[in-house]
């Protein structure tokens, strides 16, 4: 594997009118409160109040769920729905990071909300006893993409892994020469909710090389090379669900043919 | 064990030979203990005897008969590697990985050997089979951690430097606060001289195709691609050892050999051949529960022969439901029912009841890391026992299982004065729910990682034979089933009624 820590300028923001409108994204940090809920196995209810409005969501979409003791970052927008299966209006699509600011850990009854039956979320993975069907070509040369929580290079199950899933089945059909890594940190500093949050920069770095370790151990072979970008902008990957946040804090794998 | 008069009497030596597969199948169940006496000794293997070991094995236990079966024809013993002595201590793998005891040693079976052979049984060795090396050997309190717990001395060394092929630095710092048995102090032993000593039950060496099976190429807790097998390339499980520091069968025996048979010599490619192959074809199960009742009776899949027969690795959520095998039981036909006595009809009831229990009774699963954190299910996330025991048929976990559930670490793990206690302090990041401090009697997988994340976990053990090989959890801490069911009470504040508690309780006897 060979590293080489290019602390390149930011990437060209590539800002589409999804991403771009802002009005509709909710940005906030707040401690979470766990609504006990039970409609079965994953079903608890995330609430947080904007602290800025006193508005209440339910952020229970999000694939990385808050810590009853750790405030989080939300982000996400209003959802096209008027149902409150949790008791309050909907963000969806979501994401909530854990910070290390502590909370109190509070609890609320299900007060007869009924919350949601979990349902398979459409990123995850298959079996290997039940590979998918190779992708379809010609091949050239392609980028793919995953996203990280905040100041974080955890790869998320059926988030994170789902989609480095979805690049391994596409590199093993099309066998590449090489593998380019590139980790970006969100690393410019910003206010929200009277707080400074800031990527730390080393987290590029610290992102490409999880991610080059696990394409390792998926092409044992395979040349990966790593970048770090820091000042990371925002783009408009699908993947990201049109969280502007969420694109900005991501690795992209290249292959080169 | 201050002294060997509170060793209960000993267990009758009675084993069941060869019970007709057709008596066990029959709608009627099993009625009794109908086998032939052996000598009093016959359910013990000892290390360098010449026997044969058959295809099918059973043993009788408190709840029925457990059964071993083997693939590939009967074995000779004498001259097998994994029944001759390994080094000077005397011991053989046979020694602590008995048959009666799916594969591993119960703790009823050590105070046995402690009395038919006053202590001189090869398991009491100096080595790891007395709470230190240092005690006077010949005394019963010098092996109480063996005698009272079923606890075998695993010692690690300290600090690590090495972790998956790469080097590591630990992010966390190790101080004993109490050595009861001297093995983590003094000139010689303990962290400050390289070495750490905690106390560990024989994981069941059995029904290993399904602990060696990778169902995903992933390793959701870590976030990352599961590590290849240094010697055949292909995806480790990450499901052998309580903290996976051997990652093939290759490994773990090496290790064995040269701490448990303190073997000097390595072992020869064709003794690693012979032990691997016998150690795969091993498989067992509780073949008759209670009442005499045959698991596989009814239409129902219990007993080692299914898990022989069938395809490892499956996540129950996605295909066939964990203990699905006693289903059928369920809905018995009156006719059927007609021809059982009222309990072994109502058992039959409660363990496929149990199972359900076990899959769909949830309760809020807090602060366990490797579920909680960083795998993004949320703290608190409410689920069931069969969210981490999740494998088809086994129950052990099929993503690699390092799970802290708190056995081992306070404030969760139960009082245990006469164990080590260490207090670690995370010098990285803190710990994302014990916080910087953690006072822990076994560190788990940390000591092979060298991260303090990663304290306290235990890899997930298989929940096949649990009725042969009581105490339960890595320390041995759960006397019973019962304890089992108490521990996950106190830790999770589940709320079991009487009724699913005992319906828990048949189903785990029933595995
Ligand atoms: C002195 C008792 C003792 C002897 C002898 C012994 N073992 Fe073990 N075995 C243990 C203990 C204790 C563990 C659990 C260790 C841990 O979890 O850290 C274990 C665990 C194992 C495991 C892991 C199973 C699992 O589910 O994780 C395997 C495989 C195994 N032993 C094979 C062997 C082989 C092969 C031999 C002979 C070369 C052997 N053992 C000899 C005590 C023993
Ligand atoms: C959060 C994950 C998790 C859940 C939920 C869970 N377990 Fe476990 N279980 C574990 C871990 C980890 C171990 C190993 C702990 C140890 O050995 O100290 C274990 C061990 C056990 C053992 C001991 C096996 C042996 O060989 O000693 C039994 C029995 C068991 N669990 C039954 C249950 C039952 C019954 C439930 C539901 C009440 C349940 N588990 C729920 C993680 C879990």
């Amino acid at each position: 594997m060979r590293h080489l820590i290019a602390l390149a300028a930011a990437s060209l923001p590539v800002m589409s009118a999804s991403a771009a409108q802002a009005a509709d994204n909710q940005r906030f940090i707040a401690c979470p409160i766990y609504r006990d809920a039970d409609a079965g196995a994953k079903s608890g209810c995330w609430l947080v109040t904007d602290p800025a409005t006193g508005q209440q969501w339910d952020v229970s979409q999000s694939p990385y769920k808050p810590d009853w003791n750790y405030a989080v970052l939300v982000e996400g927008t209003a959802a096209d729905t008027a149902e409150r299966p949790c008791g309050a209006p909907v963000l969806d699509p979501v994401r909530t990071s854990r910070l290390e600011t502590q909370c109190l850990r509070h609890m609320l009854p299900a007060e007869g909300y009924p919350g949601r039956p979990f349902v398979r979320p459409a990123r995850n993975i298959s079996p290997l006893s039940n590979p998918p069907a190779p992708p379809p070509g010609p091949y050239s040369e392609r980028a793919f993409t995953l996203f990280f929580e905040l100041d974080r290079s955890f790869v998320v199950y059926q988030y994170g892994d789902y989609l480095l899933d979805q690049a391994a089945h596409w590199i093993r059909a099309t066998n590449p020469r090489r593998l380019v890594v590139t980790g970006y940190a969100a690393s410019e500093p910003e206010t929200v909710s009277g707080q400074v949050i800031a990527e730390r920069p080393e987290m590029a770095q610290q992102r490409a090389e999880v991610v080059a370790l696990s394409l390792s151990r998926l092409f044992p072979d395979m040349e990966i090379e790593t970048h770090a970008v820091t000042g990371a902008q925002v783009n408009d990957h699908p993947d990201a669900d049109g969280i502007p946040g969420q694109s900005q804090r991501r690795v992209e794998i290249t292959a080169l043919f | 064990m201050k002294s060997g008069s509170s060793l209960p009497a000993p267990r009758k030596g009675k084993r069941v030979l060869l019970l007709a597969a057709g008596l066990l199948c029959g709608a009627l169940g099993f009625s009794g203990l109908a086998g032939a006496e052996g000598p009093a000794d016959d359910r013990w293997w000892g290390p360098g005897e010449d026997r044969t070991w058959p295809e099918v094995l059973d043993y009788p236990n408190a709840n029925g008969i457990l059964r071993t079966l083997i693939t590939g024809g009967p074995v000779q013993t004498k001259g097998h590697p994994f029944f001759e002595p390994m080094g000077p201590n005397g011991r053989a793998c046979i020694s602590c990985h008995q048959p009666a005891d799916a594969m591993s040693l119960a703790v009823e079976t050590i105070q046995e050997r402690w009395r038919v052979t006053n202590g001189t049984d090869p398991i009491f060795a100096a080595y790891d089979g007395s709470n230190c090396p240092v005690l006077p050997q010949g005394e019963a309190a010098s092996h109480s951690m063996l005698l009272e717990h079923g606890l075998f001395r695993i010692e690690r060394p300290w600090p690590i430097t090495e972790y998956e092929g790469r080097a590591v630095t630990p992010d966390f710092t190790i101080e004993v606060v109490r050595d009861p048995h001297g093995c983590n102090s003094g000139v010689q032993y303990g962290p400050e001289n390289g070495r750490i000593s905690v106390y560990r039950r024989p994981r069941p060496l059995a029904n290993l195709k399904y602990l060696l099976a990778v169902g995903f190429a992933y390793d959701p807790k870590q976030g990352l691609t599961l590590p290849r097998d240094p010697d055949t390339g292909e995806y480790l499980s990450g499901n052998l050892m309580s903290d996976n520091r051997a990652v093939n069968l290759r490994l773990q025996m090496e290790d064995a050999a040269s701490t448990h048979g303190e073997m000097i010599d390595r072992l020869s490619p064709a003794a690693i051949q012979a032990i691997t192959a016998f150690n795969l074809s091993v498989f067992t199960a509780q073949q008759v529960g209670a009442h005499g009742t045959a698991l596989d009776s009814l239409g129902a899949t219990g007993g080692p022969a299914t898990l022989r027969d069938s395809e490892a690795g499956a996540l129950g959520s996605i295909g066939v439901p964990v203990f699905s095998e006693f289903a059928v039981w369920e809905t018995i036909a009156p006719e059927e029912a007609a021809r059982l006595s009222p309990e072994q009809l109502e058992w039959r009831r409660s363990v496929a009841r149990g199972a359900r229990v076990f899959r769909d009774k949830t309760f809020l699963i807090t602060d366990s890391a490797g579920i909680n954190s960083p795998m993004g299910f949320g703290n608190p996330v409410r689920n069931s026992c069969v969210f981490c025991h999740n494998m088809t048929r086994m129950g052990n976990d099929v993503a690699p299982g390092q799970v802290d559930l708190g056995t081992t670490t306070l404030p969760f793990a139960d009082p245990l004065p006469d164990f080590p206690l260490f207090r670690i302090t995370c010098t990285g990041d803190p710990h994302p729910h014990y916080g910087r401090v953690i006072l822990t009697y076994d560190p788990g997988f940390a000591l092979t990682s060298g991260r303090c994340a990663d304290v306290g976990k235990i890899t997930l053990q298989s929940l096949r034979g649990l009725s042969a090989r009581a105490p339960y959890f890595a320390n041995g801490s759960a006397k019973d089933l019962e304890g089992v069911v108490d521990y996950y009470e106190r830790r999770y504040n589940i709320g079991y009624t009487a009724q699913e508690r005992q319906d828990l309780i048949n189903l785990m006897s029933a595995l």
